[in-house]
C-alpha cells in the first residue's frame, strides 16, 4: 500500500502551489494516472479523504483521468494499446515496441479561485 | 463574485522525488560515497548476500548498511556483527523507500567518510522500482526458487537495475529454473544489464560480483 504516502505528497505540493499563487479555495484537483502506473485509481480515491483531512484541500473534489498504455511498434510503426493487445502489435504481431505513455502519475490541473 | 479558473500544473508526482534523488546523488558524488540500492523479493537472500559482500570488501573500504524493513531489526543485528556500520530504517508500512527517506537514513547512519553504503530496500519487486532513491547504482537479486518467469511478471524492476544477481544457484538442480531463459527475458527488457549467477551460501560467483562492485566504487570516486 503506497497510495496514501504518495497522495500526501500530492496534497503538500498542491497546498504549496496554492500558497505561492495566492489561491484561497481549490474546488477540484485533477490527476492523470497511466494504466501502467503502480498507482491504483480506486485506492487513490479510497485514501484521498484521509490525506486531505485538516488541509486546505479538505473540501476539494478529486478527479482522476486515466491515460492509456499506448506503444509504437518498432517494426511497422502502428500505435496500439499494450494492455488490450497483450503486448503484441495487432498489425504485424511484433513484440518489439516502445511505450509512448501509460506510466504517468501527474497533477494535471486544479480548479481554484 | 468569485470566478473559478483552471490552473494547469502538469507536474509529475515522481518528478519531485526525482529532483531530490538527483540532488542526493550529487552530494554523494562530492563526498565520494557510493550508494548501492539493492532490491529483491522477501526471502531471496539479500541479507546473506550483503553479509558475504561485506566480508569480501571490509579490508579495503569503509562500508555502511541501511536495512529498510516494515518492522523488526533482525537483519540489522546480523549485519552489525560484521563490524560494518548499520542502521535499521522502519518504513512504517510503506512498501518502498523514496529519496527523502534515503537521505534521512544516510544522515542517521552518519555516512560521511564511508566508501560504500548498501541500501537493502524493502523486499518487494513492485514499488521500489518506481522510486529513485538517489543511489549510484541499482542492483537486484532474483533467487532460483522464485522462478524464471519473474522478468515477465515484474518487467519494470528488471528494466531499471544495472546488475542482476541470480542467487541460490547451488539449489538449481532441485528447481525448474532455466537460467538461459531468464537472461534472454531480461536482456530484452534491459540490453545493458549485467547478469551474475551467485550463491550467497557457498560463495560461488562472488568473485565476479565483488569485482563489479569494486570497480563501480572506484569509478564513482574519480
Amino acid at each position: 500500500m503506497h497510495e496514501l504516502g504518495v497522495i500526501i505528497e500530492v496534497v503538500k505540493y498542491v497546498e504549496d502551489f496554492a500558497k505561492k499563487n495566492k489561491l484561497t479555495k481549490i474546488d477540484t484537483l485533477v490527476l492523470q494516472i497511466g494504466e501502467l502506473s503502480a498507482m491504483i485509481p480506486r485506492y487513490i480515491e479510497a485514501c484521498y479523504p484521509a490525506a486531505v483531512d485538516g488541509t486546505m484541500l479538505q473540501d476539494t473534489q478529486l478527479k482522476i483521468e486515466i491515460l492509456p498504455a499506448n506503444a509504437i511498434c518498432r517494426e511497422c510503426g502502428s500505435v496500439f494499446n499494450v494492455i488490450q493487445n497483450n503486448k503484441v502489435c495487432p498489425n504485424c504481431k511484433s513484440e518489439v515496441w516502445e511505450l509512448l505513455c501509460g506510466r504517468e502519475f501527474m497533477i494535471k490541473e486544479i480548479v481554484a479561485y | 463574485m468569485n470566478t473559478y479558473k483552471i490552473i494547469e500544473i502538469k507536474e509529475s508526482i515522481f518528478s519531485n522525488n526525482d529532483r531530490q534523488a538527483d540532488k542526493l546523488r550529487e552530494e554523494l558524488k562530492n563526498k565520494k560515497t557510493f550508494l548501492l540500492n539493492l532490491m529483491s523479493s522477501p526471502g531471496s537472500g539479500k541479507t546473506t548476500t550483503v553479509l558475504r559482500t561485506i566480508e569480501a570488501l571490509k579490508d579495503e573500504m569503509k562500508i555502511g548498511v541501511m536495512e529498510a524493513d516494515i518492522d523488526s531489526d533482525v537483519d540489522a543485528s546480523l549485519v552489525a556483527k560484521t563490524g560494518a556500520k548499520v542502521i535499521q530504517l522502519h518504513t512504517g508500512g510503506m512498501c518502498h523507500l523514496d529519496a527523502d527517506m534515503t537521505k534521512q537514513g544516510l544522515d542517521a547512519l552518519e555516512a560521511d567518510g564511508l566508501d560504500l553504503v548498501i541500501l537493502e530496500n524493502v523486499g518487494n519487486l513492485v514499488c521500489p522500482a518506481e522510486f529513485d532513491t538517489g543511489s549510484s547504482k541499482n542492483a537486484m537479486i532474483l533467487s532460483v526458487p522464485e522462478g524464471d518467469d519473474k522478468p515477465l511478471k515484474y518487467p519494470l524492476m528488471f528494466s531499471v537495475v544495472d546488475v542482476l544477481l541470480i542467487n541460490k544457484i547451488d539449489a538449481m538442480c532441485i528447481f525448474d529454473f532455466d537460467i538461459e531463459k531468464v537472461k534472454e527475458r531480461v536482456k530484452k527488457l534491459n540490453p545493458n544489464i549485467k547478469v551474475i549467477p551467485i550463491s550467497a551460501k557457498t560463495g560461488e560467483g562472488f568473485d565476479e560480483w565483488i569485482d563489479w562492485l569494486r570497480n563501480e566504487v572506484k569509478a564513482w570516486k574519480e
